[in-house]
């Protein structure tokens, strides 16, 4: 540490010798090693069943406990290192710069610049809330070297996340002075009454959504939830099914097996139950009081009751906007709103905006948060040459799977054509749903899977776009399009398939660059 | 009916996909050859034999003639001044169009083997997809690069 300082004092052009530098709050500790448990469960399990099968009783006492030696050294390990970690850990500002060092043996210098820092996304833990403590993620413009550049303070006080805050304001506004003498005067002056205004008042953003309880529990209840009991349904369908040759194979035990067969379905029914409860609970916690708030250009997410997440989504990094409808809540008139982040890693850059609400209410908030895109519905039809194309492949292998079956499992197996007209109304709804709008500097695409999405895009956040045609698209004249939008570190891409060649070259055309057009 | 793009690739690229070809074609023959073996040993009917023998003439029939030609003649570019158009594919044509100002970087590279033949492929990436040009002379390959880069360099970084 010594050397750092010197290096820094030698530097000459430093204005302080050296800055404070601040640790985490102790539950680091506590957390890092409650999180290296929960990694260490399953082993552990699968150790105790071994083991306790086994139990050899021969043998010095360390080979007979060896297992219970390994964890307690394990753990203890375990519990060192939390404490290493939380020891290790330095924070500081300095130089426009939050810089972080942490390590033990391998000390690991991460210098992140105010200017590169987009957001900082709390989330307060069930260690962190009684504490008054919150765990702080630091997003960073994403580089192209994956999520190394963002840094997570595992447990702060609110007023040390205050700080980094207000340091990250005043580097921004010293900035704005160094670069912009000529509108200094009154930019600074509305710079400092926005500091003033976000340390004092930081939840005062105006608030643009809120989840009801009622919407709440729909979604819990219908999220992955349903496709649980709708499984469940089929389970118990086909055990009923199974009844009858098994009463007919074994004439004496058929009472056994039938009893046999219907506890092990109560079971399987209870267990589904069990699940889904768990699940609609889950969905409940994680997204209650789920809030989005408008902070200047920011859209700040506050969401979950027992774990308290706080995300913060610069308005500039969204890159499309989908509005997607299971085919559940579709009847029901529901709808989920999802966004693309340039931001963010993994799953946290395609962020649910609006877990649940009415479709006929988003629209409203949406069009207040992004004035610039037209949420209308998209009107243009895909045209008829592409119909045959949704369900004739899929006609083709669900009905070589059909004859398969019925061959192998014969008279029972001929239940299987049923799936030929499902898969052939599947195929004719997704038709149907597919439909597009071309606007001067926007698409609108709508296509369905399962679930019916509708995706807006501005024609800036479209990194390049794509046309497919097989054999026999070409002979037909169809063709697919897929426009790619950059998702955090990945790639989101819409696509409308099977529509004729003509309009998707339209596309073509408006993507392309028309010099008359330039704004 | 959109225009067919103005260039093809580098005609040598072919010998290289032919290499390439017949490199996975010996393997393939290789394969062949201990299962045919095996068959001989332990008295495997003669039919697997045969199926064998059928899959890695057919094999390198494919890839060694029939794939490298259709697909260099279906591998067409065009670099113009405000974007960059692709068209290529074996089984299913893909057309793609990348405006300049969504350019992020231009790389160049070449393999022992396409280095022997005197040429470079050239990787174009935005910010959430890349798309390649394979098989180009390497003076063209470095010309296309310093265009690309030329144009692109009026891109603004707004993702």
């Amino acid at each position: 540490m010594n050397c750092v300082i010197a290096f820094q004092c030698s530097q000459g052009w430093r204005k302080t010798m050296s800055e404070q530098r601040y640790k985490l709050h102790w539950i680091t500790a506590v957390v890092e090693t409650v999180k290296a448990l929960k990694d260490l469960i399953g082993p552990f399990i699968v150790v105790v069943v071994v083991n306790g099968f086994k139990s050899e009783s021969s043998g010095p006492w360390y080979f007979q406990y060896w297992s219970a030696i390994l964890f307690s050294i394990l753990l203890i390990s375990i519990l060192v290192s939390g404490i290493i970690k939380w020891r290790r850990f330095d924070y500081w500002f300095e130089d426009q710069e939050l810089r972080i060092e942490s390590g033990l043996f391998v000390r690991k210098k991460r210098y992140i610049p105010f200017d590169r820092i987009q957001s900082l996304d709390y989330t307060e833990g069930i260690f962190h809330r009684p504490l008054q403590l919150v765990k702080v993620k630091v997003e960073t413009a994403g580089s192209s070297s994956g999520k190394d550049a963002e840094a997570e303070l595992t447990a702060i006080t609110k007023e040390a996340a205050g700080r980094i805050e207000e340091e990250i304001q005043r580097a921004k506004k010293m900035k704005m002075k160094i670069i912009g003498p000529v509108l200094q005067q009154n930019e600074e002056l509305v710079l400092v009454k926005k500091l003033e205004e976000l340390v004092e008042h930081p939840a005062s953003a105006p608030v643009k959504f809120t989840m009801k309880t009622k919407d709440l529990l729909v979604l819990a209840t219908t999220s992955s939830g349903i496709g649980v009991i709708l499984s469940g349904a089929f389970v118990f369908l086909s055990q009923i099914e199974e009844l009858i040759p098994f009463d007919w194979l074994f004439g004496e035990l058929e009472s056994f097996v039938k009893f046999g067969v219907f506890v092990i379905g109560i079971m399987i029914v209870l267990g589904l139950l069990l699940v889904w409860l768990l699940s609609v609970v889950m969905t409940f916690v994680a997204n209650y009081d789920f809030k989005v708030a408008l902070d200047k250009n920011d859209l700040v997410i506050t969401r979950g009751l027992l774990e308290k997440k706080r995300v913060t989504i610069p308005l500039n990094r969204v890159q499309n906007i989908t509005i997607a409808e299971n085919p559940f809540r579709q009847l029901f008139g529901y709808a989920t709103v999802i966004l693309n982040s340039a931001g963010g890693t993994g799953e946290s850059s395609r962020i649910k905006l609006f877990p649940l609400a009415k479709r006929d209410r988003v629209i409203e908030p949406l069009q207040e948060l992004f004035p610039n895109v037209d949420f209308s519905e998209p009107s243009e039809k895909i045209g008829k040459r592409g119909k045959y194309f949704y369900y004739r492949l899929k006609l083709f292998i669900t009905f070589l799977i059909v004859v398969a079956v019925s061959y192998y499992l014969f008279p029972y197996g001929l239940f299987a054509s049923l799936l030929l007209p499902v898969v052939f109304t599947h195929g004719i709804w997704q038709y149907k749903t597919a439909a597009y709008a071309i606007m001067p500097k926007q698409l609108t695409m709508r296509y369905r899977g399962i679930s019916r999405h509708t995706v807006f895009t501005v024609k800036d956040r479209i990194q390049s776009m794509e046309i497919d045609q097989n054999y026999f698209h070409r002979r037909k004249k169809v063709a697919t399009l897929t426009i790619n939008v950059k998702s955090g570190m990945s790639l989101d891409a819409p696509a409308i398939r099977h529509m004729s060649e003509e309009k998707a070259e339209q596309f073509l055309e408006w993507y392309e660059y028309h010099p008359e057009s330039k704004e | 009916m959109r225009q067919q793009l103005a260039n093809q690739i580098s005609r040598k690229g072919l010998s290289v996909w032919r290499v390439y070809g017949s490199i996975l074609s010996l393997i393939v023959l290789a394969v062949g050859i201990g299962l045919g073996f095996l068959a001989y040993y332990f008295e495997w009917p003669i039919w697997i034999s045969i199926v064998v023998g059928v899959f890695v003439v057919l094999h390198a029939f494919f890839s060694i003639y029939l794939f490298p030609k259709v697909r260099w003649e279906r591998w067409r570019y065009e670099v113009r001044e405000a974007e960059i158009e692709l068209q290529h594919g074996l089984f299913i044509v893909n057309r793609t169009l990348i405006p300049m100002v969504r350019v992020q970087h231009v790389d160049m590279a070449e393999g022992p083997i396409l280095r022997k033949y005197g040429l470079a492929s050239i990787t174009i990436s935005t910010a959430a997809t890349n798309h390649s040009i394979p098989a180009l002379v390497t003076e063209e390959a470095d010309e296309l690069r310093n265009r690309i880069s030329m144009f692109a360099r009026v891109a603004k970084d707004d993702v």
